[in-house]
């Protein structure tokens, strides 16, 4: 697994600032060479007039997810050291086509205005001020639409959606971006003059280059979507227990035991298992909420106090710590060995434990049930 | 007013490649996509703080961003997207102070096209958590439901919207 700034927590500190930067300067040049500085050219792809918002925006998609796809199947990259957004249904589709009436309205979106910005574009600068705007609304009304606003669907990859293997929908994808190249040729060529590129032995061997590369992925990519949930969850527990060392997002179970009894007012106890569980059993001052509520549910808590979030296991609460901590979460920590751990050491009687005890141990363990129980 | 020693656009196979490849390093280096509305947000949020801090900080929205919604990594990538098309622009001669619109289209017709579009844009991308950079674009590269469900809508309201306001491209 490589390490990434995502990976490491440090997104936002001044290195990650600076390759950020860096990045973004590849990102506007590649943009601008493609001629997305120009809003006629952008707005082309609506009306059929000039389609290279579509070959350039599925040729990047297609180069980045073979990569990547490549990187996931041999093990560099996991949703350790990668941050992927959640899936939310209704948000997403509805802001989608909002984004594209605004898009075909003003020609630009936000990546390609600034790009607009740079080649001294007023229409672009007009684009960035609406944009801001328009962000600040979204403020203002952010109470109204929560509810609306901030459902969570998790992570859902499409290929899992479709019950596809993930190599099997990513050559899939391949070949309809190839397909859409080539009637995106065909379209300029009969509309607007252009399509200059079809049939020529450029777009024959780049469409067959795409293809081949795509296949290569059955053999590094896992065969089916069962599989690659398991596998996922093996490797992020893995990943989780290499890091305790380290201990820096974890609490110990004798630490909240200890500081529970000590009736230390500061912690916040989040556990986030479904309701029904929570009901038979949970640790005593702990509060049930859902996956998809955290972020709304823990703001007023933002940097104060001590949360500690508990699942059975440790993979959904350190998958619901990186999204907190992405946020800017500072105080967030996770179990140590979930629930079943802090049964098994702090909850146990002292002759069930099969390790020998020490006194001190023997009259901890007895607080602890007192008042746990 | 286009400058006439303006070099031609780069092939946009070859374009797609580096866009590509810039995306994908992105992943393996920061562990995150690109991203460009969240930057624009946050200048909002700036502009906010600025004006009225309390009152900001006490918004739910804004206020989760912190006293300093500047320091975040998609606003550097941001001002980065801003220097590199202006290195790009610079080399290829493309740099000419313009409203971009058809002949037949006035001024002020066409900037508040993109007055309101960029309000649709710029509260649409909150919504959706993304545009076409963070969603369409690097959402859909790692495969993400949610995300080719976006790139799939933003087209599908690109094409419902485009006749309506086809003429301020009219020659």
């Amino acid at each position: 697994m490589i390490n990434t700034f995502f990976g490491s927590g440090s997104l936002n500190t001044p290195i990650a600032f600076l390759a950020s930067l860096i990045i973004g300067i590849a990102f506007g040049f590649s943009l601008e060479q493609a001629g997305f500085g120009s809003s006629r050219r952008l707005a082309g792809i609506f009306y059929f007039k000039d389609m290279a918002v579509l070959k350039v925006m599925f040729t990047a998609v297609v180069v980045a997810m073979l990569g990547i796809s490549y990187a996931k199947g041999l093990g560099f990259v996991t949703t350790d050291n990668v941050f992927f957004m959640h899936t939310s249904y209704l948000p997403q589709i509805l802001g989608g086509l909002l984004f594209g009436a605004g898009f075909v309205m003003s020609g630009w979106c936000p990546g390609t205005a600034a790009v607009g910005l740079a080649s001294v574009k007023v229409d672009a600068l007009v684009f960035l001020l609406g944009a801001i705007g328009g962000s600040m609304i979204y403020n203002e009304v952010f109470p109204l639409i929560k509810p609306f606003a901030s459902v969570d669907h998790g992570l859902l990859f499409a290929y899992d959606s479709m019950k596809m293997s993930e190599a099997a929908f990513a050559m899939l994808f391949t070949i309809i971006a190839v397909g859409c190249f080539w009637g995106s040729e065909y379209i300029e060529k009969n509309r607007s003059g252009g399509g200059k590129l079809f049939g020529t032995r450029f777009l024959k061997i780049f469409s067959v280059v795409l293809i081949v590369v795509s296949f290569g992925l059955f053999a590094v990519a896992p065969q089916s979507s069962q599989t690659d949930v398991v596998d996922y969850s093996k490797i992020s527990e893995g990943a989780f227990l290499d890091n305790i060392e380290d201990g820096m997002d974890h609490m110990s179970t004798e630490e909240l035991a200890d500081r529970l009894v000590e009736g230390d007012k500061s912690i916040i106890l989040v556990d986030i298992r479904p309701p029904q569980e929570f009901d038979k059993f949970n640790i005593k001052t702990s509060v049930n909420i859902k996956m998809s509520e955290l972020q709304t549910a823990l703001l007023p808590y933002k940097d104060q106090g001590t949360i500690v979030l508990y699942s059975n296991g440790m993979t959904h609460p350190a998958q619901a710590r990186d999204s907190l901590v992405r946020t800017g979460f500072k105080n967030v920590y996770i179990l140590t060995d979930g629930l079943n751990g802090f049964v098994e050491t702090c909850l146990k009687p002292a002759s069930l434990h099969q390790e020998p005890l020490t006194q001190e141990m023997k009259e901890k363990i007895s607080a602890w049930r007192k008042f746990f129980r | 007013m286009l400058n006439d020693n303006q070099k031609p656009y780069m092939n946009p196979y070859i374009a797609g490649v580096f866009l590509g490849i810039t995306l994908l390093a992105s992943y393996l280096v920061l562990g995150a996509g690109l991203g460009a509305s969240s930057g624009i947000a946050r200048v909002g949020a700036y502009i906010d703080v600025v004006v009225a801090p309390s009152r900001t900080m006490a918004c739910e929205y804004f206020g989760s961003w912190g006293s300093q919604p500047l320091k975040y990594y998609l606003v550097f990538m941001l001002v980065g997207v801003f220097f590199g098309g202006l290195i790009s622009a610079l080399y290829s001669n493309r740099c000419a102070l313009s409203v971009e619109r058809g002949l037949k289209c006035t001024i002020i017709k066409r900037l508040m096209f993109a007055l309101s579009g960029g309000i649709l844009a710029g509260f649409a991308s909150r919504l959706a958590k993304g545009c076409t950079s963070g969603q369409a674009l690097s959402g859909s590269a790692v495969l993400l439901t949610g995300s080719l469900l976006f790139l799939v809508f933003t087209f599908a309201g690109g094409y419902a919207v485009a006749w309506f306001v086809r003429r301020q491209w009219n020659d």
